[in-house]
């Protein structure tokens, strides 16, 4: 411990009077959960709907407010002459339109009748996940449309709660994942800079004639940039409390419990990755290679595991967000405790252990190979 | 020889293809300064930083204090005080930080790193070594890192190019310094590529493509070449290795 203060002090003490530093841990952050706070988003508003009723009837028009009364859909007003339905399929085309309802001669007269009637929806399925919505979207007003001509109610009634994100605004699925995707990208750069900076400047040479052991370098980093990490989390989680209004449901040292063996495990890699870094630049290009691409793509972030080819999906089982993003997302949205997350945490326990032990041989080996 | 502290035999490093260091015999005596001399990329750089075992040895040997550095390199390294090219420094930290931090991490106590605090504090003003190491001149930069680099009190101290980059006095006061660690009983190695420095040399090695050109004591070398200087000595060494 005596040869590992001074490590701590000197990490802390250079990061903080390091302006580009303090901008890539704080800054940077905070920067990307704002954009991606607004940017990425599975809520779908204003779909541009265009009408063509050929009932013009009370019915009719009550069917079409019924769409436009929510604020998910958004009246294109086309001129009565005009509208035909080449007029609409252009466009569709353009993209001028996301979706068509056409309303036939006798829709209004079936109805009175209480007979089987139909109604046409031709939506844009060049994005599938908005043309998946949008279906969505219609059924459910279609259905409680019908609701007031019939009693369905005797016959079924739906009762639909949502738990956790009762507005399923995406922004509260997107933010956890956000903060895990960013730690792990922060707890490695912060390493991985730290060790090539010292090879740019030649001062790991004197570390490295120094009397002081591969693994108290690296532990001595490791505890200062665990609080650094430590302090970037608990800043992004109040920024997104306090800017989007992300319940915080669960215990807050549950989730820093286990957000530790989650920082430990991007330190070591950072560790690791600095070994065959030559500078700075290359280590930030491999760094945000290594922890942003298999984090977003492969843990569940944005697709969920279960639409992922097998190999993929076997692939996500060695990638650290995986498991954090479950037990971020349980503690922040669903206030889960500890005991939801043995599993997750062990395996982020071992994957910490497992990345130090490499990371400390790799760098011993490195240090008495020379370069 | 038992007064030879560091023996070197042989040695050689390849990058590849690339011969940087070809074969090179030599020895330091205790409590010698020897100049160690050459154009960039002689292999100068290349020979200390196999002393320190910071470069891996491509053949030949090292021996510190009769020890086999490559075989003992924990030991043979507590003996050695490497003081870098580019100082190597932490810019962000001031002096005293940085003399903290090397010595903490050499295993000095609170109250040896306070006692280095009060040494130090006789060669470089007090107000600039609470200015962090970026903002100072390179002349106090190279008092630091020589200070870093004897933290430990070791027998033999290597300076790559301590001098470059600094002004005429400057250079006059730390060849002066050197010469007091020598009266302490230290043996340095001191690189440069300033040939008008040799004259501060016990005993010079010049190094050209990493062969060994010149070897002996400066007095003796000119009087035995009838060369005024060793410039041109240097010079005519280099011609005849080029020819060769």
């Amino acid at each position: 411990m005596k040869r590992i203060k001074p490590v701590i002090r000197k990490e802390f003490s250079h990061i903080l009077r390091d302006p580009k530093s303090l901008i890539i841990i704080f800054v940077m952050p905070i920067l990307m959960i704002f954009i991606y706070g607004y940017a990425i988003s599975f809520d779908l508003d204003n779909i541009k709907l265009g009408v063509l009723d050929y009932s013009k009837s009370d019915i009719s028009r009550e069917f079409i407010k019924s769409f436009l009364q929510n604020k998910y859909f958004k009246f294109v007003e086309v001129k009565e002459d005009e509208k035909t339905p080449d007029l609409f399929e252009k466009k569709l085309k353009r993209g001028d339109i996301s979706e068509v309802m056409i309303i036939p001669h006798d829709f209004s007269d079936k109805i009175k009748e209480m007979k089987s009637t139909e109604v046409g929806f031709i939506i844009d399925g060049s994005d599938s996940n908005s043309a998946n919505i949008i279906y969505q979207y219609n059924e459910m007003i279609t259905f409680n449309f019908i609701k007031r001509f019939q009693d369905l109610d005797n016959i079924l009634k739906i009762h639909t709660k949502v738990y956790f994100n009762p507005e399923v605004k995406s922004a509260f699925f997107f933010i956890p994942g956000l903060v895990a995707v960013l730690l792990l990208m922060v707890s490695a750069l912060l390493t991985s800079l730290s060790i090539s900076r010292e090879r740019e400047s030649g001062s790991i040479d004197l570390i490295f004639i120094s009397p002081i052991k591969s693994h108290e370098i690296i532990l001595g980093k490791t505890l200062a940039y665990i609080f650094v990490a430590l302090m970037v989390e608990t800043l992004i989680i109040v920024f997104s409390r306090y800017w989007f209004g992300m319940p915080v449901r669960g215990d807050i040292l549950t989730l820093l419990a286990f957000s530790l063996l989650y920082i430990f495990t991007g330190l070591s890699l950072g560790v690791l990755i600095s070994i065959s870094a030559p500078d700075q630049k290359t280590a930030m290009l491999i760094t945000l290679l290594v922890t942003m691409l298999p984090s977003i793509m492969l843990s569940g972030f944005i697709f969920p595991l279960s639409s992922l080819s097998p190999v993929l999906r076997g692939f996500s089982n060695i990638v650290p967000a995986t498991y954090f993003l479950k037990i971020i997302r349980g503690v922040i949205l669903k206030g889960a405790s500890v005991t939801d997350f043995i599993r997750d945490g062990a395996i982020l326990l071992f994957m910490s252990i497992i990345l130090t032990i490499i990371s400390v041989r790799k760098f011993s080996k490195n240090r008495d190979r020379g370069t | 020889m038992a007064d030879n502290i560091i023996e070197i035999r042989d040695l050689t490093k390849k990058f590849g293809n690339f011969i940087a260091v070809n074969s090179i015999s030599f020895d330091i005596k205790k409590g010698e300064i020897l100049g160690f001399l050459g154009p960039n990329g002689a292999g100068k750089t290349t020979t200390i930083k196999m002393i320190t075992g910071l470069l891996k040895i491509s053949s030949g040997s090292i021996k510190i204090n009769s020890l086999d550095a490559e075989k003992h390199r924990d030991a043979t390294r507590m003996d050695i005080g490497y003081m870098s090219q580019k100082f190597s420094l932490y810019p962000k930290l001031t002096a005293l930080e940085n003399i903290e931090f090397f010595a903490g991490i050499s295993g000095l106590t609170r109250k040896g790193i306070s006692e280095k605090y009060t040494e130090i504090k006789k060669y470089v003003p007090e107000n600039l070594l609470k200015q962090n190491i970026e903002k100072l001149p390179p002349g106090i930069k190279q008092r630091v890192a020589l200070f870093a680099a004897l933290l430990s009190d070791p027998e033999i101290l290597l300076l790559d190019e301590p001098t470059s980059g600094v002004d005429p006095e400057v250079r006059r006061n730390f060849w002066q310094e050197i010469y007091s660690l020598k009266k302490e009983g230290k043996t340095i190695l001191v690189t440069t590529h300033n040939l008008d420095e040799v004259e501060y040399a016990d005993k010079i090695v010049i190094l050209h493509r990493g062969n060994i050109i010149v070897e002996g004591e400066p007095e003796g070398l000119l009087a035995g070449s009838g060369k005024d200087s060793i410039e041109e000595l240097f010079k005519e060494a280099v011609k005849e290795n080029e020819e060769n």
